[in-house]
């Protein structure tokens, strides 16, 4: 594995590829078979792309492969100038994540372009994870899903919308963004429960579209929940169902103690994740609030 | 007559007080000298008896004013016989305690074992509701695996099924690309040939025109 032998070659390819560009814009290049020389500039840029990545060079890889999808995108191939931008965003992912969402971001415009909405809703979703892990910034990231949720959509992929919607509410209700939350999960459990394969989530998504009611108000969520209840019978059976109830007599008698062995009860059998946690842990200062404020 | 009937009632008294006594030793010896007792205890019985019986005879010659309480007392000696033989019967297959350690080694802690065994029990009682609960946990965790399993097949139907209908489309457009390229492949034949034709024309025409201007020299 040598890898600096492999830089030099990949340097090489990337000086030559340069060159060729530069010769086919000059007079003589134009009138004797221009393109041609284009496109082998193209290949070579790829291929240096390609040397860059074998030797962990992530950012060269991710410039050899711009400038190639630069090359096509002037040789009017839209589909391979938006392949070679993909290619760039992954290399990129690995060492810049802002110049990845660059590139991501024009092969989509390509791919919109071109009417390929699945493929281009794909991309959104990725870069809704490089904001979500890399640069942490949950409201453009929240943005993006909702654009890959539209997108898939308008392309009659339910599951996959969902699966972005899902994401869209699980950070709107960490953000206390509740109406949307709560709009999103309640039209994902009324589609789950239609189909066979799905409703056995269904009481799940009640579950956590009835807890972001709770913490807006609790009158709501006794509405929500008897609303539920008619819905889907299924749901009063379950056990989730039964905490919120346990819940909702606590916060009615304001004993934070009720609250407090009601939730342990039910994490001795399913632990609580970490988004659970969070809203009963709000919902929980509500009560406590409410305390301090009566006496 | 009457101090006869109370003679019979002593001698019943004594009998019976016996009886009982040895009635209540009889679970506690064993062999000869259980065989013993329980034949001694059958003579007994057989006095006891006899007693009843002479003192029915008494009561009946009795005038018959006096005869109620005379009656009832006979009554209640009886149901003492019969208690008595019931007992001596049930002594006879019982069990003491003492033959019982005996039996398994002379443990004078009885109430102590009885505790262990409590405990034991509560313990396995504990161990058993523990492993129940645990069985629960992993029926839960499994529902909720199983429930991710089911969505992503849902959503692996979907994508199959949008690759189905492409692989569709694909085909036509393959279909129709094969009939331009043979209207292609048809067109390219027809001029081929129309510039064979027409060059053959010019050629004879340009034969002709020297032809006839050699001619009309």
């Amino acid at each position: 594995m040598d890898n600096s032998g492999k830089e030099k070659e990949a340097m090489a390819l990337m000086a030559e590829a340069e060159k060729k560009v530069k010769s086919s814009q000059s007079f003589f290049g134009s009138l004797f078979g221009g393109s041609s020389k284009m496109e082998d500039a193209c290949d070579l840029y790829g291929r240096a792309a390609n040397m860059f990545k074998m030797a962990k060079n992530w950012s060269a890889a991710g410039n050899a492969f711009s400038q190639a999808a630069l090359l096509h995108l002037q040789m009017q191939s839209k589909h391979d100038a938006a392949t070679n931008f993909i290619d760039a965003g992954n290399a990129f992912k690995k060492s810049d994540p802002q110049e990845a969402i660059n590139c991501l971001n024009r092969a989509i415009e390509i791919y919109t372009d071109m009417g390929r909405f699945t493929i281009a809703a794909k991309h959104h979703v990725t870069i809704a994870e490089v904001y979500e892990t890399e640069l942490v910034d949950i409201d453009k990231a929240i943005a993006h899903y909702e654009q890959a949720a539209d997108y898939y959509k308008g392309e009659e992929s339910t599951s996959s919308a969902n699966k972005c919607l899902l994401k869209v509410a699980t950070y709107a209700a960490q953000l206390e963004q509740y109406p949307k939350a709560i709009e999103i999960y309640e039209q994902v459990a009324t589609h789950a429960m239609d189909s066979t394969l799905l409703k056995y989530s269904a009481k799940d998504y009640f579950f956590k579209a009835a807890l972001c009611h709770f913490c807006v108000d609790m009158l709501n969520a006794k509405l929500a929940l008897q609303k539920y209840e008619e819905m889907f019978p299924a749901f009063s059976d379950s056990r989730e169902c039964k905490l919120v109830k346990k819940l909702l007599d606590a916060f009615e008698e304001q004993n934070v103690d009720a609250y407090t062995d009601a939730v342990k009860e039910y994490d001795t059998i399913s632990r609580l994740d970490q988004w659970l946690t969070t809203m009963l842990l709000r919902i929980k200062k509500t009560i406590q609030e409410d305390e301090s404020d009566l006496r | 007559m009457s101090s006869d009937f109370e003679a019979y009632e002593q001698d019943f008294g004594t009998l019976t007080a016996e009886i009982t006594n040895k009635i209540g030793r009889i679970p506690k010896l064993a062999g000869e000298e259980k065989t013993q007792l329980v034949l001694n205890v059958d003579k007994q019985l057989e006095e006891v008896r006899e007693l009843l019986e002479q003192m029915d005879l008494e009561v009946r010659e009795i005038p018959i004013q006096s005869r109620a309480m005379y009656n009832s007392r006979l009554k209640s000696y009886k149901q003492e016989m019969e208690k008595l033989e019931k007992d001596f019967k049930r002594s006879r297959i019982a069990y003491s305690d003492e033959v019982r350690n005996e039996l398994l080694g002379d443990d004078a802690s009885s109430s102590e074992n009885q505790r262990a065994h409590l405990l034991d029990n509560t313990e396995r009682l504990e161990r058993s509701s523990r492993r129940l609960e645990a069985g629960y946990q992993i029926a839960v965790e499994t529902e909720q695996v199983g429930q991710e399993i089911l969505a992503n097949l849902n959503s692996d139907r979907e994508k199959i099924q949008r690759s189905r209908e492409r692989l569709r489309e694909t085909d036509a457009n393959l279909g129709k690309s094969s009939r331009i390229l043979t209207g292609m492949l048809r067109r390219i034949i027809q001029n081929r040939v129309l510039v064979f034709i027409l060059g053959a024309i010019i050629l004879l025409t340009i034969v002709l025109a020297i032809y006839f201007n050699l001619r009309g020299h």
